[in-house]
């Protein structure tokens, strides 16, 4: 097992101790702070093994289209059509605190990167430039990698608006 | 002079038609007066209705359950499902319960999560109970909301983003509490108290309950997928007995449900070696006819990241042999990718299929010829389930 490979395994498992032994209210709140924690650590080094077959999507690098390399795991509306950018929300609506991750090949420089995917939340759906892309996505019992739930479920308002891209970081990774 | 002639005989002709209309009027009875009504629908339902879940995508407080006759090719009438709903039908097949979410001002406002019962010979909210606001909010599946097979408790699923299964007592029409489990999701019932759950880890969660809906036991299964080579969709297929769970490379897990100890059959392939590029994919994936033994899955051809992919042809298995009996190619240039596949119960079966254009087709389900196309009957038709 690779180094990060078994760091992944141990985060994951010492997530599920701390779920087991807390209260849902302190549950959400210290994943809170786990969740800022990662926005502190933005070189995190971690290469999902199925980066995926990015090359079946022509890479864009405009944010109001689909094929923008930074939303290979994004399944909504983009936020960059309704008021917002990749990485911002629109006008009046509010960031999810808790997110699912996935990991990015940016053609144009030639790195991977890892990705933060939010939901902006407290109106309903914006309707504009959907976008279903599924890159190294999983289902629903890999909670952090699925993007099908509403991630506004934390809100005070979990009405789903629009979806950003946000780049926490270099993925670093050994080439094989 | 000549335009004068012209004119003149323009009078005459629409003078002599205004005359003869008239006669004919006065010889034709007056249409009689109408009454406003309100249908009723016959029931029981027809074996060939079905419920389509349109989640509105483009507008998601607004979602609806669209009762649809396949026979006739039309809408019966609709449920309004509010906000990400989850739907479940009760087991006497009289009522639905739909789990959703209101806000006072539409989309803002005061914050209700609610599970409404609506009543399916008259499609009207018979009654309600109020939940806690963390039920959870996603694309549908049959096991996000559940009835106990005596109907004496309901099961909510919850995701805060920690999982539990809220059981609700239908008799008290109280919330009992949340089972914990243990970040395992979907609750498939079986047999009287029993919910299971399917993990990260690759395994079943079980959770029996006692009678006072509070949890006496559970269990693990086996190991019987491991998600980081070939990840199993959450979108449980109802068999006789159980479930079978799909994988994204097309391995089909059976499990048997009707025993106290929960059984992993072997697990078999939709693929031979000559069609390794194909793969289930989509919201619905597939559905099963029990009496005729048969297994409809939509499939296309994909990779990793495809798995949310519509069907480009529907694939038919004998569920007892478990080879395929035939391949029903969809004219996706016209009607869209298939993205959810259902099947009738009854012994004349309709294939019915939703597609990304929001078209639903109905073929025979036993020659797969093509029967009338409908659009327009939703925005966005994710899930389909006999009513």
């Amino acid at each position: 097992m690779r180094w990060e490979e078994r760091f992944n395994y141990l985060t994951e498992r010492a997530t599920r101790t701390l779920a087991r032994g807390l209260s849902r209210r302190a549950m959400l709140s210290r994943l809170g702070l786990i969740l800022t924690g990662t926005l502190v650590l933005p070189l995190l080094p971690v290469r999902r093994g199925s980066v995926a077959d990015a090359s079946a999507v022509k890479p864009s690098d405009d944010p109001t289209q689909c094929e923008y390399w930074k939303y290979c795991a994004i399944d909504g509306f983009l936020c960059a059509c309704c008021g917002g950018s990749s990485h911002s929300c629109p006008p009046g609506t509010d960031r999810s605190p808790i997110t699912w991750i996935g990991t990015c090949h940016n053609p144009f420089d030639g790195r991977d990167y890892l990705m933060s995917y939010n939901d902006c939340c407290g109106k309903t759906s914006c309707g504009s430039c959907t976008c279903n892309r599924n890159e190294g996505e999983r289902p629903m019992y890999r909670l952090s990698l699925n993007n099908d739930v509403n991630w506004c479920m934390a809100n005070d308002n979990p009405n789903y608006h629009c979806s950003v891209s946000v780049v926490l970081g270099v993925a670093e990774t050994a080439k094989p | 002079m000549a335009i004068k002639c012209k004119r003149f005989l323009q009078w005459v002709v629409c003078g002599g038609g205004l005359f003869l209309s008239l006669c004919a009027a006065s010889r034709v009875p007056p249409l009689a007066a109408e009454t406003l009504s309100e249908e009723t629908l016959q029931f029981p339902l027809s074996p060939h209705s079905v419920l389509i879940y349109d989640e509105a995508f483009n507008n998601e407080t607004d979602a609806r359950l669209i009762l649809f006759d396949a026979d006739h090719n039309r809408k019966l009438g609709q449920m309004d499902a509010g906000y990400y709903p989850n739907i479940t039908v009760a087991p006497d097949h009289r009522n639905v319960a739909i789990a959703t979410t209101y806000w006072s001002r539409g989309g803002h406002g005061a914050r209700t999560d609610v599970i409404e019962f609506w009543d399916l010979s008259s499609l009207r909210v018979t009654s309600e109970i109020v939940l806690p606001s963390t039920r959870l909010q996603g694309p549908p599946t049959l096991y996000h909301l559940a009835y106990s097979a005596d109907q004496r408790f309901l099961y909510s699923h919850a995701l805060t983003p920690a999982a539990a299964w809220t059981v609700i007592d239908l008799k008290t029409r109280q919330v009992v509490g949340d089972v914990d489990s243990d970040g395992c999701v979907q609750m498939i019932p079986s047999l009287t108290r029993r919910l299971t759950g399917i993990c990260e880890s690759g395994r079943l969660l079980s959770v029996t309950l006692d009678e006072n809906g509070h949890e006496v036991s559970r269990q693990l299964s086996d190991v019987f997928f491991n998600d980081a080579v070939d990840p199993v969709f959450v979108q449980a297929i109802p068999t006789p007995t159980g479930v079978i769970f799909l994988s994204h490379h097309g391995q089909v897990h059976e499990v048997d449900l009707s025993t106290a100890a929960i059984k992993l059959l072997p697990a078999w392939s939709l693929r031979t070696v000559a069609d390794q590029a194909w793969r289930p994919g989509g919201t619905q994936l597939g559905a099963i006819h029990a009496a005729r033994h048969r297994l409809y899955v939509q499939m296309h051809i994909g990779g990793n990241g495809s798995h949310k992919e519509g069907g480009k042809e529907i694939w038919v298995y004998d569920t007892q042999s478990h080879q395929r009996v035939a391949r029903w190619p969809v004219n996706t240039q016209l009607y869209g990718d298939v993205i959810a596949t259902h099947v009738t119960a009854d012994d004349h079966p309709l294939l019915i299929l939703a597609t990304s254009l929001s078209k639903i087709l109905t073929l025979d389900a036993v020659t797969g010829r093509l029967l009338p196309v409908k659009d327009g009957v939703g925005q966005t038709p994710w899930y389909m389930v006999n009513p």
